[in-house]
Parts: C-alpha cells; sequence; structure tokens
C-alpha cells in the first residue's frame, strides 16, 4: 500500500485522497479542489482567504467557550489551567482543516454571545452548517471521534426510515479516545483507559459534578 | 538448533501451545514453535494504540494482521483473505452480506450446505503469538455431569475422562493462570476440590452494582414462574456467584491487580488479566525453547507405515510491501498441533501425504472437522427507570458474576443446558445488535441530533437534539442504568457441523477452512429456555428491555414462547470445540484421554478441539488442564 509523505498540508481532503487513489485522480487534482473550495467560500467577501479561518491564537479562549456551552462540562475540565494534555489544540485544528467557514460562523455566534449559553445556543442552532458543526462539536469532545456534520444530517434527515443509515466516523486519535467526556458524564472512565483502582466497581462513583464540574477533587 | 536436536515440535502459541512448551521447557525438554503470525511485541502499546485509534472496537482489533488502515477504518483492500498470508475471521465480516461472500470472510460459509440451510458460524480468533488473547478471562470448571452426558441423561456423548481425573490439573491450571475466586462460591453442582487445595491463588474479584441487582432480583421466585427450567425442584431463589477469573485481584506473578479498565475483550491494558504470552515468555526465557514467527505448517508428513509422523512441513513469509515465502521442515520426536479447533482439523486434512492419507492425518474415524460447537451466545439489553437505583456500568471488569446452578440437571435429556453472565458494559456491544456501531456512542448520537437508534429516545425522535446541561443530565440518568445479559448454550455435537476444505485460498495458496453449521432442535430449546428466563429476570428487576433482533440478521430463528412468536438469534461465543475429539476408540473419536491421535503415536491434537461435548463452561480452564495433563505425558516419553 503506498503512503503519501506529505499529509499535512491535504488533511482536510484525506478520505478524497483514498478515495481519488481508486478513481485515477493525482493529488495535484486534490489540492487543485482543495483550493477552489477555499476560492468558493470567499467568493463576495473582502477579506483575504486566510482570514476565513479560525485562528488557534486568538480564537482558542472563545472555542472553549463554544465547547463548554455545547457539551456542558466545565470549561476547566476540558481545558485546565495547566494542560498537559492539549487535546483542545488537536481539536481546533482538526475543525479548522474540515469546516473552515461554518467554524468561523460558529465562534462568531460564541463570541457575540458569550454572556448567555442559552442564547448562544438558540442562535447556533438558527442555520443547518453552525447547528450540525456543533454537534459534531459535541460528540468530538464526548467520544473523541469525528462524525461529520453532513453525515449527522443524514443520520436526522432519515430519523423514521424503517432501517438506520450507517453514518461513518474517524477516531480522532488514540489519545482523544482516552480524553473521551462520555464515560465521565456516566460517571465512569473510556472502556480501556481508568485511572481507577482495584476494587472501585463495589462501591458507587462520585457524584457527577466531581467528573465533570469540579476541579478541585478528583473523580474516583 | 539443527532439526534434529528437538524433542517437540509445536504448531501454535496460543493456551495449549505455550502451556506445553513451558512445562516441557522446564524440564529441559528442546522445543520449537511454529507460529504462524506475528511475534509477541516488545510492549502492548502497539496493540493498545491500534485499538484506540480503531473505529469498530471488536475483538480482534488490537492484534494483527491488522484490520485497519491509518485512519483506524476496516479496509477489505487489506482484508482481502484471498491475499493475507495466514488470515482469520473477523467480526466485521460477520455481517448480513458478508458472512457468506468468500471474497470478504476468511471462513468459507454457505447458506445452505447440501441442500439443508447453514446460518453462520458466528466465533472468531486471532492468529498471531498467545493465539486468542482476546478471552475475557473466565476460568470456570466443568460440573462432573458435563463429562458423562450419554450415561447420566442418554443423550449425546461421554467424554473418555471425568472430573476426577482433572482435578488436580484444574489446580495446577489455575494457578498458571492465575485465577481469582472464593473456593466456597466454587461448589456447586458437583464441583469439589481436593483436600490440598484450600484456596484459589486469589480472592474473588468483587462483584459490581449490576450484579449485586440481578441477585436480589433473583432471591424470591415463585416455583410456578421457575418449573420451565426443567430442574429437579423449580428453584425458589437462583444464586448469582462469582465468576472464577484469570484476572489478578491482587499482584501476582509480577503483573498488577485489575484496575477496572473494562476492557477484558479485547485487551487488558496493564495486563493484570492473564493471556498466553505471559507463559509463552516465560517458554522462550528458557534456551531449549524456539519460537518461528510467521510460520505456517502446511503438512503433517508420516513414515512409511503411516504410525508416526516423521516431520512437519511449513512455508516461512516475510511481512511488508515484498512478500517473500521460504518452505522448511521441522522434524522431532513428538509433534503437537495446538492451532486451535478450526486450523487444527486444517491442518490435519490438507496433509495428504501424496495420497498416502487422501482423508488428511489422524483421520482414521473420518471425525477429523467435524461436530464443531460454539456456545450459541444469546444477549438481551435492557434498562432500569429513573425511579430506580442507577447500576453504573462501564466499571469493572466486563464480567464478574453470572448463574451457574441452572447449567444441569434432568433436563439435559432433552435440551441444551445454559450459564449467564451478567455484563457490566452497559450496552457497549449489544445496542442495535451491533449493526449500526457500538455504545456510549449510539446512545449520545441519539440524544444530541434528535433521533432514535438507540430505542432509549422514542419522545425524542424529532431532530432536535440535546446540548449542554440537558445533554449531560440526561445521558447520565440513561446510560447508569442500561445493563445486558448473555446466556452461553450447550450446543449439540452434530457430525454435519463440520470444518472442511474450501476451494477458496488464502494468501500462501493453501486451501481457506471451509464451515457447515447450524443449531440442532436440541440446542436451539436451550436457547428458548433461555430467552424464557431472561423474560422472568428482566421482569423482577422491573427492567424495560430493549432486546432487538433485525429482519436480516442471519442468526435469527423463531420460536414460539407461552404461545407467542419470538424471534431469537446468537452470537458467537469465541469458544471454538470438538473437531477432533477424545473417545475411548478410533471409530468414534480422534484422540484418547491424553489428547494424543488415536492412529499417530507421536501426534498430539491440544485445545479445545478435543472435547468431546461442550458443556457450559467456557472452555479455556478446561483446555489448560488438559493441557498440562498432556506435557506431563510427553515430557515423560521424551
Amino acid at each position: 500500500m503506498s503512503k503519501s509523505t506529505h499529509r499535512e498540508p491535504v488533511q482536510a481532503a484525506q478520505s478524497a485522497v483514498e478515495d481519488d487513489h481508486a478513481s485515477g485522480l493525482t493529488r495535484r487534482t486534490v489540492l487543485a479542489g482543495v483550493a477552489a473550495t477555499t476560492a468558493v467560500v470567499t467568493v463576495g467577501v473582502d477579506t483575504p482567504a486566510v482570514a476565513q479561518r479560525a485562528n488557534p491564537d486568538s480564537d482558542m479562549e472563545t472555542f472553549e467557550q463554544l465547547s463548554e456551552a455545547l457539551t456542558g462540562i466545565a470549561r476547566k475540565k476540558l481545558a485546565p489551567d495547566t494542560d498537559s494534555i492539549g487535546i483542545k489544540h488537536d481539536y481546533f485544528k482538526w475543525i479548522n482543516e474540515r469546516e473552515p467557514a461554518a467554524f468561523v460562523s460558529l465562534l462568531k455566534i460564541a463570541k457575540d454571545n458569550a454572556n448567555s449559553s442559552q442564547a448562544m445556543i438558540e442562535k447556533l442552532q438558527a442555520t443547518d452548517d453552525t447547528k450540525f458543526l456543533a454537534r459534531s462539536i459535541v460528540l468530538m469532545w464526548y467520544l473523541g471521534s469525528w462524525y461529520a456534520p453532513g453525515d449527522l444530517k443524514k443520520l436526522v434527515d432519515s430519523r423514521s426510515a424503517p432501517k438506520p443509515v450507517f453514518i461513518p466516523h474517524t477516531v480522532i486519535s488514540p489519545k482523544a479516545y482516552a480524553q473521551g467526556w462520555v464515560w465521565r458524564v456516566a460517571q465512569a472512565h473510556p472502556m480501556g483507559y481508568s485511572d481507577m483502582q482495584f476494587g472501585y466497581w463495589n462501591r458507587e462513583p462520585a457524584p457527577l459534578d466531581d467528573f465533570i464540574i469540579r476541579t478541585k477533587v478528583r473523580g474516583t | 538448533m539443527a532439526d534434529d536436536e528437538v524433542d517437540v515440535a509445536i504448531v501454535g502459541s496460543g493456551f495449549a501451545g505455550a502451556l506445553i512448551a513451558n512445562e516441557l521447557a522446564k524440564q529441559g525438554k528442546r522445543v520449537v514453535i511454529l507460529e504462524a503470525g506475528a511475534g509477541i511485541p516488545t510492549d502492548i502499546n502497539e496493540y493498545m494504540n491500534r485499538f484506540y485509534k480503531a473505529a469498530a472496537k471488536v475483538p480482534e482489533s488490537p492484534y494483527t494482521p491488522t484490520l485497519f488502515d491509518k485512519d483506524g477504518q476496516f479496509s477489505s483492500e487489506i482484508n482481502n483473505p484471498s491475499k493475507v498470508p495466514a488470515g482469520r475471521p473477523t467480526v466485521m465480516t460477520l455481517g448480513p452480506s458478508d458472512w457468506a461472500d468468500p471474497r470478504k470472510s476468511y471462513l468459507v460459509q454457505n447458506k445452505t450446505n447440501d441442500g439443508k440451510p447453514a446460518t453462520p458460524f458466528a466465533s472468531t480468533y486471532d492468529r498471531v503469538a498467545g493465539g486468542t488473547s482476546h478471552w475475557l478471562g473466565t476460568s470456570l470448571r466443568f460440573v462432573p455431569n458435563d463429562f458423562k452426558m450419554k450415561s447420566v441423561y442418554k443423550t449425546l456423548m461421554d467424554w473418555p475422562i471425568g472430573y476426577d481425573d482433572l482435578n488436580t490439573w484444574y489446580g495446577k491450571a489455575e494457578a498458571e493462570l492465575g485465577v481469582s475466586a472464593d473456593i466456597e462460591d466454587q461448589k456447586y453442582l458437583g464441583i469439589y476440590f481436593p483436600a490440598d487445595y484450600p484456596r484459589y491463588p486469589m480472592p474473588r474479584i468483587p462483584e459490581t452494582l449490576t450484579d449485586r441487582a440481578v441477585r436480589n432480583a433473583l432471591k424470591n421466585l415463585n416455583p410456578a414462574d421457575t418449573a420451565f427450567l426443567g430442574m429437579s425442584q423449580p428453584p425458589t431463589e437462583i444464586p448469582v456467584r462469582g465468576v472464577p477469573a484469570a484476572r489478578n485481584s491482587q499482584p501476582y506473578k509480577n503483573r498488577r491487580a485489575c484496575a477496572g479498565n473494562t476492557n477484558c475483550i479485547p485487551i487488558c491494558p496493564i495486563q493484570a488479566k492473564y493471556d498466553p504470552t505471559i507463559t509463552l515468555n516465560d517458554a522462550l526465557n528458557h534456551k531449549s525453547v524456539t519460537m518461528m514467527r510467521h510460520t505456517v505448517a502446511r503438512e503433517i508428513i508420516l513414515d512409511g507405515d503411516r504410525r508416526r509422523v516423521t516431520e512437519i512441513k511449513y512455508t516461512r513469509y516475510t511481512t511488508g510491501p515484498r512478500q517473500e515465502t521460504v518452505e522448511g521442515s521441522i522434524k522431532a520426536k513428538i509433534f503437537v498441533i495446538a492451532a486451535n479447533a478450526i486450523e487444527t482439523p486444517r491442518l490435519l486434512l490438507m496433509s495428504r501425504n501424496e495420497g498416502r492419507t487422501p482423508n488428511g492425518v489422524a483421520n482414521s474415524s473420518g471425525m477429523v472437522g467435524r461436530h464443531l460447537m460454539d456456545h450459541p451466545y444469546l444477549v438481551a439489553w435492557g434498562s432500569l427507570p429513573n425511579s430506580a437505583k442507577p447500576l453504573y456500568p462501564y466499571r469493572g471488569p466486563l464480567i464478574t458474576s453470572g448463574i451457574e446452578d441452572l447449567c444441569d440437571g434432568p433436563f439435559r435429556n432433552e435440551r441444551g443446558a445454559f450459564r449467564v453472565d451478567i455484563g457490566n458494559e452497559g450496552w457497549n456491544f449489544v445496542v442495535a445488535g451491533g449493526a449500526v456501531g457500538a455504545d456510549p456512542d449510539v446512545t449520545t448520537i441519539d440524544f444530541v441530533n434528535g433521533v432514535n437508534r438507540s430505542g432509549l429516545n422514542r419522545d425524542g425522535n424529532t431532530g432536535a437534539g440535546l446540548f449542554g446541561k440537558g445533554l449531560t443530565g440526561k445521558l447520565n440518568e440513561i446510560i447508569t442504568r442500561q445493563f445486558r445479559v448473555g446466556f452461553l448454550v450447550e450446543q449439540s455435537p452434530d457430525p454435519d457441523n463440520r470444518v472442511t476444505l474450501s476451494d477458496h485460498t488464502d494468501g500462501l495458496g493453501l486451501p481457506r477452512p471451509k464451515i457447515a453449521y447450524s443449531l440442532s432442535p436440541y440446542t436451539k430449546r436451550g436457547l428458548v429456555v433461555a430467552k424464557q428466563l431472561q423474560e422472568l429476570l428482566f421482569q423482577k428487576m422491573g427492567a424495560t428491555d430493549f432486546t432487538t433482533v433485525t429482519p436480516d440478521d442471519p442468526t435469527r430463528f423463531e420460536a414460539q414462547i407461552n404461545g407467542r412468536p419470538v424471534p431469537l438469534n446468537y452470537i458467537g461465543a469465541g469458544h471454538i470445540m470438538g473437531t477432533y475429539r477424545m473417545g475411548v476408540t478410533a471409530q468414534d473419536s480422534v484422540v484418547d484421554s491424553f489428547q494424543r491421535s488415536h492412529d499417530h503415536d507421536n501426534l498430539y491434537l491440544v485445545g479445545s478441539g478435543t472435547f468431546t461435548t461442550g458443556a457450559t463452561a467456557n472452555p479455556t480452564l478446561t483446555i489448560a488442564a488438559l493441557a498440562l495433563r498432556t506435557a506431563d505425558r510427553i515430557a515423560k516419553r521424551v
């Protein structure tokens, strides 16, 4: 199996690279495709293309606020002050590479409504592109996996079908899997990644807030 | 090591192969192991990272050959069974459109065999050093009557060996694997322990809150409600016992105590669960033992009068972009085939000795490959109402307790027995029959998107999802009340359930195993009674049943329970048994009680393929006990 040595610049089109390989498209056409997508996004906007991507330095705080509002998990839990894991950086980059335009819109809504998470959530649900990206972001934090917004829309649109549609997902990284929050929401731990001690399962867990809200007490 | 220096050649390095190699090594015997797959990795991080990254965390997911591409997605190109040198079945190709497609499935299965409808053999295994390390760790002994079905219940067949013969070997196996259990808790249905065996190597693994809820539900039963079980007396209480497990409850043999990673299958990240690489490493620390990895045994060669094995021919292959192969052979005084109950008969049947053994080696009985068994596994999942106290799943080992007291009784003359596993992993592998993914993912996606694939979001199937505190509150309330149970049903040994050689080949050009499989009426009746017990249990727990059997499930069949049609299905337990069974004579069996071929004096066939009947206990401890007994016999001969 051939492996590209220059993955990084084309990550946004990664699945396209895989598919195109079979259909005989070259990497050059894929890159051209990415450029074209960016161009479409910038049509009618007077700023340079680069401004249409979120900025990991200036927008990170907003991303944290947004993530807290979406997930219901304290910001200091998602992104602790001393953050040796730094999963927020991976997530920010991942979204920025795949859904740059919707991400910018979503961050703008978050910034404009920084004082009210309720208002923030109402606003971001007003359009499909921000609503489904917001859901992808929740699932990212909860499961460490990427469910593309377009696939979530398909799922919702087919919710009354007799047989559920299959939607694919990608585990973002081994690290992301181990940082999944749904397990903590269940007062448990990711399967295969526990920092608890022998016998803990024989007792009730610590209160839910210890897992997802309070930063002083470590959930056991 | 020159070939002529080898005392014993062993094909396969799983439970039986590793244990035998190590016992022989302790006595200074010279041993070579042929392993079809990769060797032991330097540490388990490689396995763990592959597991974490895998989009589908199936039992085979950590191991090699990898199922996944670099993005963690299952790849049918990588897994093309006609190209992989030493392939294996995987859960990934058991779906309705894949299981009978030989382009996808390593095992060649058909929807009919000789005009009779067939259903999937749904168990998988690995081909890698250490064998099927993705086992759960359950280390149950058989109950004495399991060995004497014919004499006690006038059905199936007796083993040529009994509980009394295995009692001390069970103890030795428990010591080697490191089993945690409470000895008093394990004395049921005639199980007893020698006087000089006062306790298991370690105390029992503590129970979970789910275990406790099941126990409480089964404490006070009306005999009229349990008559369907067919016990000699309808029970008024069904005990829940700790499941003996090769899982450390305290530090043992330089391995840590279990930290409750809830991941025994497919892999314990801290090796608190025993796996055969531990014994294999011990064996390989002896200078007299070597292992040849990526070495596939292809033919067992017999001497002129076909009484003894002289050598085993093999193919070694390289992995990587350019696959190269080298042929060779290994000579030894004694040969042990420890390649599991599908690969062992495959090798025996491939060994035609240029036509001198047209039906394969060790097959004068014609029984090689026949009587393939599993424990058809009926799973059911439910949830407690919000008014009930949570069960807190996804905590602790996958299984800590079970129901064992129903696995023997007069009903065995007409239906398969069963034992019950109580799951600690919520709906992880059962939700929606696994068709659309695992939990907690499916349930989470449901509430985030306002859909209802799990069945839990019936009122919220509006497309309007939850965010923030509404989401955490809802998921916490729901997930902490999920549970599942599983019923392992004894399967009758049927001659037509069979491993033969197919016309389809693997990456080395060797014929892949062809499987014919279906459930007998005896086995199906066991599943029906299991379903009845499940319904009683859920009713007593006050649980809502969310179990679904999809219409296109190839294992589906319909049963009548109290006049109602009830769809049932099964999944594989991973317990592959019976294809070279032991017995008294070569008329109806392949090996004797020491697992030696009736036909060939220096050939031993080990593992659960020798099981005469399948019983209900997970087979590993019995595999291990029989292997230690066989090793003792072999050591006296070389």
